[in-house]
């Protein structure tokens, strides 16, 4: 065997990229890019996809340099805690640094996904003038463009395919943003303007979703009222995912039944999403989509729970269910015995605040795991919770993947026993050998995490709020979750000791969120020392401007995000935030 | 260099805080000490010092830079356990939801943004008012929670903590005498100078702010 990393020239490199091609995921890329340099190589001038889950984990010109010939890329910004506005609104995330380098190193990019990163019209403006093959642009949670950047987009981006704005907040400004997409433009596959408040041109829209006749998903705003819906959808049958606007308006029959035919003349309707503010006497008219429903998210309609029963017990072969907690258990039970293919279930309160309550209980998160054996995902909002209705869920659905309780209250216990509910989230952890995603609430002690961290090996995020006793919860955690990436935590008795004595298992992880717990800035300053390769960054929005240097070690730190990264601290950081 | 803290809770302390109901059923669940917890756990050479307990809660504060030397303050607990109706935590319950508009409006009817604490359409609890404000000149605009504030002059005093080119020659109570004009948007339309109005109503009727020189 030829030394010096010579036996991978036995055979051409088109030969190992084509065997590479067979290797979807990135770890298994990544670990074929250690075996030896000749491979590093041919592997990175491959690699057509990238994902940074830290847009400050990696400088962008060293990502666009190792992999030249990427061609879709995904990048997210600001910790997930910023959807819950525990993070500075100047934290970072600007998306500026990576468009450049990527105008710079991959002219033939075709797709950028964003998720919660700042980007602005100039951004939108050179990716829209720098890559001629882009198709797919996907900002989600995203802020700082315009109206003004999209119409650049729409304007120069000859073959965009998708223009997804998932909740991304859109400035506007140029009310015409829709009219720039050219005549000749037909090549839309998925237009997702949801978070758009103006109104939007309606003719103009008309006749753009007319002439892209491969358009399969369509979200609307707020702003397209009921009876143009009408027109996009006869404009529209194929459709597959489709996003209303309002469904809301005075009730005329002959609207309802233009609006039913409309629908029944969606053939190939698998998601559903929207429904903003609906009113029962509307909502029969989905009737005829409902048995192909795979996914219906009914988030924004607080109507009766009578009335969104009646609907979801139509969409038998139903996958994914957002839905408020007007549903009631009653409405769980019956999704439970209609919905038996059911494997994502999201309920939301619909006043998070208010005091009057809502007959959505444990019972009802219960019967949806006992009557839905593929349930995978579980997101839970409600107000009460039992220690047996964890073992119950455990018991029913150990294939969990996912599972975020939120019990409204914090502290709040098992309210049968009045015990924590750590034995019910044990359980959990014990039983659900898969699990991926857990979020805990309620009153827990140090005892819960203890499970987790010895049974929770394939957990890559945990969420905990108002939870545990003293240091040691937090040391559980991070002396066991083999797999654990993401941590994200507020408002706990957790310091420094747990924090120092793990510091070597931050580096394995891409991040640590900590707010409102007991890290003192001296613990910060050694974390920061003992670990170059991990961004220590301490917030407090009231110091804007101050010299963080003065402060005292024995300062409490009031919100710590820690990460790794091999590009160095970063040169953005605004006045509240102090990289350590 | 070892950082040595002293992070005990001291049991008492502990029940008075999760003492949801009664005495009794507290026992059921005592919490260890920090000590017995912690140290069976890591062996540390040393054992800690006892030294001044800091409480298990900490003070939410509305956001006067005042405190920034006070240490955290116990909250009551049953402040923490009902949220309704009280000065609701940051971020909490985690929902992320979107604007949400007010029923049986017209297109052109806005309901105000959610500044995080998210509210939806139902009555009830705690609301977020959170109104837009831009200042003529400033490129990126804010977003004030009128909700958080009590009069003109708690509002006045955010602002010139957003805006801080605006905090010359700023008097909170005297309009009159600013060199700046904050004027808002009315549900009609309408701009107005704000102070002009009863704070009740002015909280009304708001829908966004504008600052003008």
């Amino acid at each position: 065997m030829p030394a010096g990393g010579g036996w991978a020239a036995m055979f051409p490199d088109e030969v190992w990229e084509h065997v590479f091609s067979f290797l979807a995921a990135d770890g298994d890329r990544n670990a074929v890019s250690l075996v030896c340099r000749g491979w590093y190589h041919i592997e990175r001038r491959s690699r057509r996809r990238i994902f940074v889950g830290n847009c400050y984990a990696i400088a962008p010109t060293v990502a666009v340099r190792r992999f030249p010939n990427v061609r879709v890329v995904s990048i997210k910004g600001k910790p997930h805690f910023a959807d819950f506005n525990l993070v500075p609104s100047d934290w970072g995330g600007h998306a500026d640094a990576w468009v450049a380098a990527m105008a710079e190193g991959w002219p033939l990019l075709e797709e950028l996904h964003l998720k919660r990163m700042v980007v602005t019209d100039e951004c939108l403006e050179l990716l829209a003038r720098s890559f001629k093959n882009f198709r797919v642009l996907a900002l989600s949670f995203c802020e700082g463009v315009s109206t003004a950047g999209l119409a650049a987009i729409a304007a120069n981006c000859r073959n965009l395919r998708e223009l997804d704005l998932q909740e991304t907040v859109v400035e506007e400004n140029c009310v015409h943003w829709l009219s720039h997409f050219p005549e000749s433009s037909t090549s839309l596959v998925n237009l997702s303007i949801a978070s758009l408040e103006e109104d939007v041109n309606i003719a103009v829209l008309e006749h753009l979703v007319s002439r892209c006749t491969n358009l399969k998903t369509l979200k609307l705003n707020y702003a397209v009222p009921l009876d143009r819906l009408v027109n996009l959808l006869c404009r529209a049958p194929q459709l597959a995912n489709l996003g209303t606007g309002r469904f809301t308006a005075e009730y005329r029959p002959e609207l309802f039944s233009k609006l039913e035919s409309a629908f029944a003349s969606c053939k190939s309707m698998k998601s559903l999403s929207g429904i903003c503010e609906a009113v029962p006497e509307y909502l029969p008219a989905i009737y005829p989509i409902c048995d192909g429903l795979t996914s219906l998210n009914l988030c924004d309609a607080p109507v009766n729970g009578a009335s969104l029963t009646k609907l979801v017990s139509r969409c038998k072969n139903l996958q994914r269910l957002w839905v408020m907690d007007v549903i009631e258990d009653d409405g769980l039970a019956a999704v439970a015995s209609s919905c038996k293919l059911l494997q994502e279930l999201r309920v939301f309160p619909c006043d998070p605040y208010g005091a009057d309550p809502v007959s959505l209980t444990e019972h009802g998160l219960v019967t949806v795991s006992t009557g839905c054996p593929m349930l995978q995902s579980v997101l839970y909002f409600c107000r009460q919770m039992t220690n047996d209705a964890l073992f119950a869920v455990a018991r029913s659905s150990p294939n969990l993947t996912c599972f975020r309780l939120c019990i409204i209250d914090p502290h709040t216990p098992d309210y049968v026993t009045l015990e924590p509910l750590d034995a019910g989230f044990s359980a959990i952890v014990e039983s659900c050998k898969d699990l991926r995603r857990l979020s805990v609430s309620g009153l827990l002690t140090n005892n819960v995490f203890r499970s987790i961290g010895a049974s929770a090996d394939c957990l890559e995020m945990l969420s905990i709020a108002f939870a545990g006793d003293s240091d040691a919860g937090l040391h559980y955690i991070l002396s066991g979750c083999k797999s654990l990436r993401k941590l994200e935590i507020r408002d706990c008795p957790f310091g420094d000791k747990a924090l120092l004595a793990n510091a070597a298992k931050l580096e394995t992880m891409r991040s640590l969120w900590m707010s409102s717990c007991f890290v003192s800035l001296g613990a910060c300053r050694l974390l920061a020392q003992k670990m170059p390769l991990l961004n220590v960054e301490v917030m407090d929005e009231k110091k804007r401007g101050g010299s963080w240097d003065s402060q005292p070690d024995d300062c409490l730190v009031e919100k710590l995000y820690v990460y790794r990264t091999v590009a160095g601290q970063r040169s953005d950081t605004p006045p509240c935030v102090w990289t350590v | 260099m070892e950082l040595e803290l002293g992070l005990a809770l001291p049991n008492n302390h502990l029940m008075k805080g999760f003492d949801l109901n009664d005495g009794s059923t507290t026992n059921s669940y005592r919490k260890r000490g920090f000590e017995e917890a912690f140290e069976k756990v890591i062996p540390f050479s040393s054992p800690l010092p006892r030294k001044t307990t800091l409480p298990l809660f900490v003070h939410k504060n509305g956001g006067d830079g005042d405190d920034e030397n006070d240490g955290p303050q116990l909250k009551n607990p049953d402040e923490l356990n009902s949220i309704s109706g009280s000065r609701a935590l940051v971020g909490w319950p985690p929902v992320k939801h979107p604007r949400r508009r007010s029923a049986g409006g017209g297109a052109g009817e806005r309901w105000s943004e959610d500044c995080g604490s998210n509210s939806y359409a139902g009555g009830g609890g705690r609301r977020a008012k959170c109104v837009k404000v831009k200042m003529e000149g400033v490129a990126i605009g804010r977003k004030v929670d009128l909700c958080l504030h009590d009069s003109y002059e708690e509002l006045f005093h955010t602002l010139n903590q957003m805006f801080p080119t605006m905090q010359h020659g700023v008097a909170y109570a005297h309009p009159h005498h600013r060199h700046f004009t904050v004027t808002y948007e009315d549900g009609e339309g309408d701009w107005l100078l704000v102070g002009d109005v009863p704070w009740e109503a002015f909280i009304q009727s708001v829908k966004r702010l504008k600052i003008l020189s």
